[in-house]
């Protein structure tokens, strides 16, 4: 299967500190999750913000179906169909669940287009359809979480990248956040992740990578990166077992 | 000791809590009180028939022009969270565009309005796409400063009077009814600047204006032009505070800087908006006519001395001890605003 996005051998790092990206590669194909794991200050996020053009890189090269995308603006990245969601989920609080959705295709300019992604986003997500009208900054995390995804959805992106999006939610939400992913998969869209909880993460996603100062160190099907004795050992510690 | 629960109730109470949540905002609205409210607006100078309400509807008219002027003010500093306190610079503007019109040509400011009312948006914009790359305190200031430069400038300026300013003639209407004219045409102009405000705050526009308010940088990175909106929210709420200013310019008959261009005009915007509720349709509204109310009345128990200043400070501080985001903005939040003033 050709690869959809195709990160090879990225330098990056903040302003004219150290690299934090060391030669990173990731290899993401069509209609699958992969997760990217590793310790703190692997470079996942920074990974992440360099795919988005959110952080120049230094060098390598980053493709989007055989495009260059690494000297592109953000807005030209999510225009290409590279949607981000941030760990802080970058919801307006004060405005409502449809009024986020509509900030999300706030470039859209035909209205009724609009309209009709937004209710197509909100039957695929009915709990915020039931709160259309409720406040984002009133909601539970995890409902949140789901709006901050439900809003890059809007865009009908290629790709949905996630930061981190277990973070600070209840293993429940977790896993529903989970089942929206899989769903996402199984309708045609690809999905990255970021996860700080490994063995979740890797459960969950149909392939895993594995970074460390800034590296890629290893990389294959979710289930035999779990498996394998040196990753176990170095970051997924006894709750693999 | 914990409470003894089930599960099927913890479930239900959930439910029940994000119920209430979820229904907050699918209040009906009561469309017929502003219509209302309009009606009766229009109906009010009938009193002239029996004669002696001169100071009534000049008090209706004053309270209809801070009413249009905070709500106006409420597209930058409710909507898009940027606080001027020298929008009394445009309300300048539109009384000496319109007056002086008046004063060579002879054309009432009741056909002039609009074009005062252009004139201060063109500078609005002008001066917008300057102070408007500064965010915060820093713009705060620059708007004081702005105010400062108008009143050097228009005091010194010979053409249009300097400090002495400018007698405007009068319209040949008997004294019972010469307020009628002026007092429509600020109807006009607070039902069309409370129009504009409800269309922006449910628009496109007005959400990207909001979208700046709470956060600008994510409101960039959604794709908006920021600085373009921030400057246009700057010259539509000039556009609306010039218009208020024409009329009023030729309803007190004389234009002077120190009636135009001292900061209270300014002050009273911004503090009507804060005290009704910023960022809502109808809080400057309440806003104004709370404000007006408690001044008369202190005129009326202390006399027409400088008390009522110190009685609008009061007003100020215990309204927003209990109401801290504003009447309607913390009525609303506590789920406790009456329908009639759900405008938004």
């Amino acid at each position: 299967m050709p690869e959809l996005l195709e990160v090879r051998n990225v330098v990056a790092g903040y302003g004219s500190g150290p690299a934090i990206l060391n030669g990173a590669d990731l290899h993401v194909s069509p209609g699958e999750i992969q997760c990217i794991i590793g310790p703190n200050g692997a470079g996942k996020s920074t990974l992440m913000k360099a795919i988005t053009g959110l952080l120049p890189i230094r060098s390598g090269e980053i493709r989007l179906m055989g495009e260059r995308i690494d000297r592109l603006r953000p807005d030209q990245i999510l225009q290409k169909g590279i949607a981000f969601v941030p760990q802080e989920r970058a919801l307006f609080p004060r405005m409502s669940v449809r009024e986020n959705l509509r900030m999300g295709g706030y470039t859209i300019r035909d209205e009724r287009e609009l309209k009709r992604r937004i209710d197509d986003v909100l039957h695929r997500f009915p709990i915020l359809s039931e709160r259309a009208s409720q406040h984002a900054g009133t909601m539970s995390g995890g409902q949140q979480q789901m709006l901050a995804m439900a809003r890059t959805l809007i865009v009908r992106p290629k790709i949905v990248m996630l930061d981190e999006p277990s973070l600070g939610l209840a293993p429940m939400i977790v896993q529903q956040m989970f089942d929206i992913m899989r769903q996402l998969r199984d309708s045609g869209m690809t999905v990255l992740l970021v996860e700080q909880n490994a063995v979740v993460g890797l459960k969950n996603a149909d392939r895993g990578t594995v970074l460390d100062l800034g590296r890629t160190l290893f990389s294959g099907p979710a289930r035999d990166i779990l498996k394998d004795p040196r990753v176990r050992e170095l970051y997924l510690g006894k709750a693999a077992a | 000791m914990a409470t003894e629960l089930g599960v099927s109730d913890v479930l239900q109470a959930r439910k029940d809590y994000n119920a209430t949540l979820a229904s907050a905002g699918r209040r009906e609205r009561a469309t017929w009180f502003p219509l209302a409210l309009l009606t009766l607006l229009v109906l009010l100078p009938a009193l002239q028939i029996t004669g002696g309400h001169n100071y009534t509807l000049h008090l209706v008219l004053y309270a209809m022009m801070y009413a249009a002027m905070a709500s106006s003010w409420n597209i930058l500093g409710g909507y898009t969270g940027y606080i001027s306190l020298g929008h009394n610079v445009f309300f300048c503007i539109g009384g000496y565009v319109s007056g002086m019109i008046l004063a060579y040509f002879g054309i009432t400011s009741l056909i002039t309005a609009p074009l005062a009312g252009l004139t201060a948006a063109v500078v609005g914009f002008a001066v917008g796409l300057i102070t408007l790359k500064m965010r915060g305190p820093t713009f705060i200031i620059s708007s004081i400063a702005l105010l400062m430069v108008a009143r050097i400038l228009f005091d010194h300026w010979q053409f249009v009077g300097g400090s002495n300013g400018v007698t405007l003639p009068q319209m040949d209407i008997p004294a019972q009814w010469a307020k009628l004219p002026y007092y429509y045409g600020m109807m006009v102009v607070c039902a069309l600047t409370v129009w504009a405000s409800y269309r922006i705050k449910h628009s496109k526009f007005g959400l990207g204006l909001r979208a700046i308010s709470q956060d600008e940088v994510k409101a960039e990175s959604a794709g908006i032009d920021t600085r373009f909106y921030k400057v246009l929210a700057f010259a539509i709420s000039a556009f609306f505070v010039g218009m208020a200013g024409a009329i009023w310019g030729e309803y007190i008959t004389y234009l002077r800087p120190n009636i135009f261009l001292i900061i209270l005009v300014a002050a009273n915007m911004v503090l009507m908006c804060i005290l009704g509720g910023k960022g809502t349709v109808a809080g400057p509204i309440v806003g104004a006519v709370v404000l007006i109310a408690f001044n008369e009345l202190s005129v009326t128990f202390f006399g027409a001395s400088e008390i009522n200043l110190l009685i609008t400070g009061l007003v100020m501080v215990l309204a927003l001890k209990f109401f801290p985001a504003g009447i309607v903005g913390t009525l609303a939040r506590k789920r406790r605003l009456p329908r009639v003033l759900d405008w938004d």
